[in-house]
């Protein structure tokens, strides 16, 4: 390997990259783009969710009853005439909760003592939203929950001392809930440290496929190849460059999260954006496989769309990889961008130390040895 | 009225041309039968919202039949897996951080004691770093404690499949309608056509016409009696036949493996279509007048659609979003798209339950249409 040779090569990569100004819009803007609309986008604090509710009481235990389930904003209560109206409703998608208070409710209320039977509430949920519903159910429950021992002190004599445990019969144990590393459950955390492995899986496959068939097709490659050259400076010239381009993204996107997501780093940034760095050199490295073997631009572009398709789904990225079945496990676990996305989240959100990352980190070590070893013997075999 | 008919045999010309191209085009072909099955195997297996195999851990101060019993039960719910014993606050903190337990149970010394004194409490550590999977196991451990019989010990078969029901001090009967066992792939599959043309429809028009303006066909047929609103309709017509293909297989294929059948009318699915297709061809001949080489087309295409994917609500209710986000991705017609094709498919609606989202395509579309003729003209070089 020739310094002077490969430091020609990048030379001219940085040129023929930065004079075309698609592409530098390009680096600029996705990664911005997807971070600030993946950062909003989740909250997981569901707010506003239409509640429909026909109350066939009409009595104060119901309408205290409302006034709590109105109360943290969680639901935007729309009163309904009947419970058939509800029905309507939630098939029109207009509401996403139904609560339907029946007319004998305050009696069973006031009847409320030990051995009685229960006051009675239904609950509707528009299942077709299934994560929706699933998260609109812990919440009404909890919020039923914690206004009903409140409707049963005002029916019953006030100067008895309560016992919440013993009063049910010997149900239930209270339950404090503390998240840690995320206090609030906030979305955006958990977005920002995901969007890095999607923007630099992405992004970076994409400009180097087409960067190469773009260069055979104006046939400056071969021009290259007939130079002296060796195919790993040729390689090492086109990863470098756009490596280094990367990582200045990658710096980028620290700093933007934590300016206008207030989003910074817990753990080590300067370990985060060493393992970006590497994590850009394999997805280069993949991006110059698919072109490599690739005719047409078209087609290295659709190689890797349809790998990317499933890398952004596999990844963790939106689901959770422990949601999926097995199979689909051990799939997910042989891309290099679920490990990636798995310590950015560690560094980002948990502070976590370079002991427990290592599997990960050893994976993604043999991954780009393997990927820059077979992306150098795809350029030499078109030599 | 020949100049009607001129029109339609110009674009009919046009369509067959661009017809002939496709079924000759390889690449696309692959496309378009590989792309269904990915994603079709995608939505009903990979996607899921659902708990499954959490890792937890149990930090049990109390070591009495009591607790031993809680931990029984939560296990029982189905979500996790077996659960790991921690000592210390200081070694179940490492293990949250490690990423090797998401919840960690910690039930106090004194849980027995409490329980006769009708307080009984624990505390639940969960790792908010991954806040949707956090705040949805709380709420099951919660839903389980509140539920658990202190005295009689009845085991409780409970089908992980079916959401837990509580009872407390207020009976709360709860029904899941549409969906009854909240089943993720019922949510994802019925937006698996807008999926699929989403895809079809930007890549196969955006791609199509500046792949002829590089090749230099489209100066060619700038020289024929043709005008350009002929060309691209009569480009458009072969992508809403593949389109309404490709929306039979995420119809029917779903049906057969997995028995998710459209509850509402099919006439309704296949007219809300019609606005779909039309608005995202558009959006793909957009693209296409603003770029110059079909490399750029592609990133724009791509950098379009996948974000939207996720801002329509096709991946994740967009209730959840806050609002601004909603409302940006209310300018996407897949937003529109899948609302309706949930609404038909899930909750059995019809034309006239589907009307506002099909008028607010048709309305999209015509924004497009009124855009593209802006940035269209007959250029030459």
């Amino acid at each position: 390997m020739n310094r002077r040779r490969l430091w020609t090569l990048v030379r001219r990569e940085i040129q023929a990259t930065f004079r075309d100004p698609f592409t530098v819009t390009i680096l600029v803007s996705v990664p911005i783009g997807a971070l600030l609309l993946f950062g909003f986008i989740l909250a997981t604090d569901v707010k506003h969710l239409a509640l429909g509710l026909y109350d066939g009481s009409r009595s104060a235990a119901s309408r205290r009853l409302a006034a709590d389930l109105a109360a943290n904003k969680t639901f935007d209560i729309t009163a309904y005439p009947s419970s058939d109206a509800i029905g309507d409703a939630l098939g029109s998608g207009a509401i996403s909760v139904g609560v339907v208070i029946p007319a004998d409710f305050d009696d069973d209320t006031r009847r409320s003592r030990p051995g009685a039977e229960p006051p009675r509430i239904q609950v509707l949920y528009d299942g077709g939203e299934a994560a929706l519903a699933g998260n609109a159910e812990a919440f009404v429950n909890s919020l039923l929950q914690a206004s009903a021992p409140a409707l049963g002190d005002q029916a019953r004599d006030p100067r008895r001392s309560v016992v919440p445990g013993a009063e049910r019969g010997g149900g239930g144990i209270g339950v404090v809930a503390r998240a840690v590393f995320n206090p609030g459950l906030e979305g955006t955390p958990f977005m920002v440290a995901g969007t890095f492995g999607f923007v630099l899986s992405f992004l970076t496959t994409l400009i180097t496929a087409v960067s190469i068939v773009n260069e055979k097709l104006a046939g400056t490659f071969e021009q290259l190849q007939v130079t002296p050259a060796t195919s790993i400076e040729i390689l090492l010239g086109k990863l470098l460059p756009l490596g280094a381009v990367f990582a200045f993204d990658v710096a980028l996107m620290v700093v933007i999260a934590g300016l206008v997501l207030r989003v910074w780093p817990e753990g080590s940034a300067l370990l985060f954006v060493g393992v970006s760095a590497y994590y850009v050199l394999i997805s280069l490295a993949l991006g110059l496989i698919f072109s490599a073997t690739s005719a047409t631009a078209a087609e290295a572009v659709q190689k890797t769309v349809l790998f990317s398709i499933p890398l952004v789904q596999l990844s963790g990225f939106l689901f959770p990889v422990r949601n999926m079945p097995t199979v689909v496990q051990w799939l997910a676990n042989l891309l290099p961008a679920t490990h990636y996305i798995k310590i950015s989240r560690a560094i980002y959100l948990r502070a976590e130390g370079l002991g427990s990352m290592m599997p990960d980190l050893l994976f993604l070590f043999v991954c780009g040895v393997g990927l820059i070893y077979y992306a150098r013997r795809v350029i030499e075999a078109r030599a | 009225m020949s100049r009607w008919r001129t029109f339609v045999s110009n674009v009919a010309a046009i369509a067959y041309k661009e017809a002939a191209i496709i079924r000759h085009d390889k690449a696309f072909l692959s496309m378009v039968l590989i792309q269904p099955w990915m994603m079709l195997l995608i939505a009903s297996y990979v996607l899921s919202n659902k708990p499954a195999d959490v890792p937890w851990a149990v930090l049990d101060q109390s070591h009495t039949a009591l607790s031993r019993r809680l931990v029984q039960s939560v296990q029982a719910t189905g979500y996790f897996l077996r659960p790991q014993t921690e000592t210390s606050y200081e070694s179940a903190r490492e293990r949250l951080r490690e990423g090797k337990a998401l919840v960690v149970l910690v039930i106090p010394q004194s849980l027995a004691r409490d329980a006769e004194r009708g307080e009984p409490r624990v505390q639940l550590l969960l790792d908010g770093s991954d806040p949707l999977s956090a705040a949805r196991i709380g709420g099951y451990v919660s839903q389980v404690a509140s539920s658990f019989q202190l005295r009689i010990s009845a085991p409780v078969a409970l089908d992980p499949d079916r959401p837990i029901r509580s009872a407390g001090p207020i009976d709360i009967r709860q029904r899941f309608w549409f969906n009854p066992t909240l089943a993720d792939r019922e949510f994802f599959l019925a937006a698996l056509a807008g999926m699929l043309l989403t895809n079809l429809c930007l890549s196969g028009t955006s791609l199509g016409l500046v792949g002829e303006r590089e090749s230099g066909t489209y100066e060619q047929m700038l020289a024929l009696p043709i005008r350009p609103i002929e060309i691209v309709l009569g480009k458009l017509v072969p992508f809403v036949g593949i389109s309404y293909v490709l929306m039979l297989f995420a119809i029917v294929v779903p049906g057969l493996c997995f028995g998710i059948w459209p509850h509402g009318s099919w006439l309704a699915l296949f007219w809300t279509t019609l606005p779909f297709v039309l608005a995202s061809l558009a959006i793909g001949v957009l693209v296409s007048t603003l770029v110059e080489t079909s490399a750029q087309a592609v990133f724009i295409t791509v950098f379009f659609a996948l974000p939207s994917f996720v801002l329509s609500g096709v991946m994740m209710p967009y209730q959840f979003m806050p609002h601004g986000v909603r409302e940006v991705g209310a300018v996407l017609p897949l937003r529109w798209y899948q609302i309706a094709c949930r609404r038909i498919i899930e909750r059995g609606g019809g034309i006239i339950e589907t009307a506002g989202p099909t008028l607010a395509m048709f309305a999209i579309f015509a924004v497009l249409l009124a855009l593209i003729r802006w940035r269209m003209k007959p250029r030459l070089g």
